[in-house]
């Protein structure tokens, strides 16, 4: 009996220096990244020996190495069984389970290390979309302008905000929201009849709902119905006297039909409410520009180029500053402005036709 | 003219409100005119973009005839070199002679054109009396090669295109005839769309799968022959400095925008900037349309050029630009401010609020209600057969647009059209000599149309024929001022077709006119007391 002991004891030695052998030849291999000797070596270790917690972290992280996520994962799960206070497993094991599909499984390991972009990622896919947008955010705080981050960021907020309609719709399919949110689909899925459809129900819901006039005026703005679009525009500045918006909008559709005193007029407001705001300055100097306010037009278009130096608008106010001056004479400064234009077509590419 | 707000404006307005439809869309008795334009799966972008009619008195009897260019077969698919065989009847183009009862003859055998353009696919048609026998020629353009045809004045024609030199080649779309040196002898424009032959030809729109836009081609030049008065013209293009603008060029139209005595050129582009070629005088030309203000829009955008025309819809003496375009762009209404200078005024005469969801080809600037103010008719479609698809909002047939002009501000009207057409040319003229503007419309795959006018009661009309002697014979490019109005002589204009080259004006309520005609030659000529309600003969004065 004795004798059988100490040929397990011996045997269990010869072991274990058997296993710590594999483990170095398999670090030496990591070490001249030959990653199939290094999981040969460390499966070894872990063959030998089955409670040897380097054996199985090493063995799970040249899988990792590997990209091989699979086979990763259950060396890892026994390491964390020999030591669940291993961060390092926490996270290679998170990393795998997510990558295999396993999000849920993943979603504990990854909090345990605060890995905050993987974790965003397996609560997107768990549907927790609410911590996913917490976390992603968190994570783009560390790493400002990731692509990736920045990606899955905008498909959470997406998916939180469809959610939301989707439960609006649900719960109170009758409702304005219901179908101010439905009209917002169509509209940017350019399905003009059925947004406008939709704009129209939620309006004889609620006539007073602020925004639905000026939505519904875009409907028909884009599909250049401008008397229509005027009356949608009005009808939301008159709700909303103070919306430098609605104002920029309506005074937009009126110039669209020649209504140019009118346009410049609530041109003139959109500016007063909220000054500085290029789109609406240049409008405005198209206005004053078709009323003979040559002033103005000039102010205007000159303020939008100290605004935008080099944008779109900014080359169209010097095209417009260009005509201005050709219709009074000022060859050499409708000259300067022209060229001002050309220049920056040139590099900005020419303002395309709606 | 002004832009008051006299009393007679004023009735004239309200009693527009109230008014019947100006036209009544007849049949063409004796007409059986089908546009073949041989739509394939392919796409090729020639599909889209025929075709011509022309409207002229071939066989001087004072009645309009008319002159239909047909598109042709298409193979499916097509390869270079590309045969278009057009040996079958329904793909000929057509000369219909009118008829004392209004009704039509087709002459097409008769008249020596069975058969012609075989070999192309037509586009559009020019009339001039190039060698001024008194006699109007053809010149019909075509994807491949463009053919002149002299008229013999024995109700036949004959293909003089090798003699005359001027086959062009390429991808032609409109042209027109004008006298750009003042020598008495008309010369010739040809617009090139660009580049293209269906070994290179693309389909774009995805899934949609749909006519590709312009940008997708390159871009080319457009082509001046000069007359050299023996029957044969010269490829100046180069030289007079044509050739050094690249474009797409769809729409040609003429006048003397800058009043120096000799004709400019104003040309169509799609999808870009438009040329203004200002005539020097001395057999050359500078393209100036951006620092002129003619080019692009008022937002410094490009234009789906296509249609144009070149005439004084303000009554201010100087002729202005309209070009039609795409939908989401407004059609194009360059007010010419004098001094060489244009302004955009799409928007501030009332142009933009009708036109920025349509797509207009053939266009036209006639007083069809003789009130003294030119009025605008354009033949609508959009270019994309399937742009429902595409874009809901949005219609490939349409209505044509009659906007009425009331001062210098343009007003929709009914046109008396109650079925939208796959509309493309449109050609203007008084086919029933009653005094009332007419118009003639093609349509993709289908008949023509014609709009005859209703008439109406009080307003008065002139209608000029120019008899040039030193300038040439048909006086084009004379500048002729009635009542404060101004008209400058030209058949050319719209797209891809020719108009009758009376001279229209409305006079409103007034029973006499003055007419003063500045030829081409530079003579002036003033006609008194002249009676109104009459088609007149001006002969240019033997001498100043």
């Amino acid at each position: 009996m004795i004798s059988l002991l100490l040929l397990t004891w011996f045997a269990g030695q010869a072991a274990a220096s058997a296993a710590a052998q594999h483990i170095q030849a398999g670090l030496d291999a990591r070490n001249q990244h030959q990653v199939d000797v290094e999981i040969t070596e460390f499966r070894k270790a872990t063959d030998l020996d089955p409670r040897l917690l380097d054996a199985f972290f090493n063995l799970g992280a040249a899988y990792m190495e590997k990209r091989d996520y699979a086979s990763a994962i259950a060396p890892l799960k026994r390491a964390l069984e020999l030591n669940p206070d291993l961060p390092a497993a926490h996270q290679l094991l998170g990393y795998a389970l997510l990558a295999e599909g396993y999000a849920a499984e993943a979603i504990p390991h990854l909090e345990q290390v605060g890995a905050q972009d993987a974790l965003a990622i397996a609560q997107l896919e768990t549907g927790h979309l609410q911590e996913a947008v917490t976390n992603f955010n968190a994570a783009l705080a560390k790493r400002p302008n990731d692509p990736d981050l920045l990606y899955y960021l905008g498909h959470a907020s997406g998916l939180l905000s469809k959610n939301s309609i989707d439960a609006l719709i649900a719960a109170h399919p009758d409702s304005a929201r219901a179908h101010q949110a439905l009209a917002e689909n169509y509209f940017v899925l350019r399905q003009m009849p059925q947004a406008e459809r939709e704009f129209q129900e939620a309006l004889r819901i609620r006539p007073d709902l602020p925004g639905l006039h000026l939505e519904l005026g875009q409907v028909y703005a884009n599909s250049a119905q401008w008397p229509k679009a005027e009356e949608e525009f009005r009808a939301e500045t008159k709700l909303q006297p103070g919306s430098a918006e609605a104002a920029y909008r309506l005074g937009a559709a009126l110039l669209q039909q020649g209504k140019t005193p009118e346009a410049l007029a609530e041109l003139k407001r959109a500016n007063a409410l909220k000054p500085d705001m290029p789109e609406t300055l240049y409008s405005l100097g198209k206005a004053a520009s078709l009323t003979g306010d040559s002033a103005t037009a000039e102010k205007s278009w000159t303020r939008v180029i100290e605004l935008e130096k080099d944008s779109s608008l900014a080359a169209q106010s010097h095209f417009g500053l260009a005509a201005l001056y050709r219709k009074q004479g000022k060859t050499d400064r409708a000259q300067r402005e022209m060229q001002e234009f050309q220049k920056l077509q040139s590099t900005i590419g020419p303002p395309r036709s709606e | 003219m002004g832009r008051r707000f006299t009393r007679r404006n004023f009735l004239g307005v309200a009693a527009m409100a109230a008014a019947a439809p100006v036209f009544e869309v007849k049949p063409l008795r004796g007409i059986d005119f089908i546009l073949q334009n041989s739509p394939t799966p392919q796409k090729y972008l020639i599909e889209t973009m025929p075709g011509g009619v022309a409207l002229f008195d071939y066989n001087n009897d004072g009645l309009l005839d008319i002159f239909f260019v047909n598109g042709g077969r298409i193979a499916n698919p097509l390869h270079v070199p590309e045969n278009f065989d057009r040996s079958n009847p329904r793909y000929w183009n057509r000369l219909y002679r009118q008829n004392r009862d209004g009704s039509f003859t087709d002459v097409t055998q008769a008249a020596g054109l069975a058969t012609a353009g075989n070999g192309n696919y037509g586009m559009g048609v020019a009339v001039g009396d190039y060698d001024n026998d008194g006699y109007p020629d053809l010149y019909v353009t075509s994807y491949g090669k463009n053919v002149l045809y002299h008229n013999n004045g024995d109700g036949t024609f004959t293909d003089v295109t090798a003699k005359a030199g001027v086959a062009a080649g390429g991808w032609s779309v409109s042209a027109g005839f004008f006298d750009y040196d003042n020598d008495g002898r008309l010369d010739l424009f040809v617009t090139r769309y660009m580049e293209w032959d269906p070994d290179h030809n693309k389909i774009c729109g995805g899934d949609w799968h749909t006519y590709c836009p312009p940008a997708a081609f390159p871009a080319t030049t457009c082509v001046l022959y000069r007359n050299r008065g023996d029957g044969t013209f010269e490829d100046v293009s180069e030289r007079a400095g044509i050739t050094a603008k690249k474009g797409r060029a769809l729409g040609v139209s003429f006048a003397d925008y800058d009043g120096d005595g000799f004709t400019d050129i104003f040309v169509a582009n799609d999808g870009m900037q438009q040329y203004l070629f200002h005539n020097n005088g001395d057999g050359t030309f500078k393209e100036c349309a951006l620092e002129s203000g003619a080019a692009l829009t008022s937002d410094g955008k490009g234009l789906s050029g296509m249609g144009t025309v070149f005439q004084d819809y303000d009554n201010d003496g100087r002729p202005d630009i309209v070009v039609t375009e795409l939908p989401r762009e407004l059609y194009g209404l360059f007010h010419n401010d004098g001094q060489g200078a244009f302004s955009y005024q799409s928007l501030g005469t009332g142009l933009g609020a009708l036109t920025s969801g349509s797509s207009g080809w053939g266009i036209g600037l006639e007083d069809f209600d003789n009130d003294g103010w030119k009025d605008l008719f354009v033949a609508q479609s959009h270019v994309l057969d399937n742009v429902e698809q595409i874009d809901a909002s949005l219609r490939y047939k349409e209505l044509p647009l009659l906007a009425l002009n009331h001062n210098g501000h343009f007003e929709r009207a009914d046109s008396g059209v109650t079925s939208p057409w796959a509309a493309r040319g449109a050609a203007f003229g008084d086919i029933n000599n009653d005094g009332w503007m007419d118009v003639v419309v093609t349509t993709l795959g289908g008949p023509p149309a014609l709009l005859l006018n209703r008439g109406g009661a009080g307003n008065h009309w002139l209608s000029i024929t120019l008899r040039g002697r030193r300038s040439n014979r048909d006086g084009y490019g004379a500048r002729v001022q009635v009542n404060g109005q101004t008209r400058y002589a030209t058949s050319a204009g719209s797209y891809v077709c020719a108009n009758d080259k009376r001279l229209h004006f409305g006079l409103g309520s007034a029973e006499k006119a003055t007419v003063e005609v500045l030829w081409p030659s530079g003579q002036k000529q003033i006609l008194n007391d002249v009676r109104a309600d009459q088609f007149l003969e001006a002969g240019e004065p033997e001498h100043s």
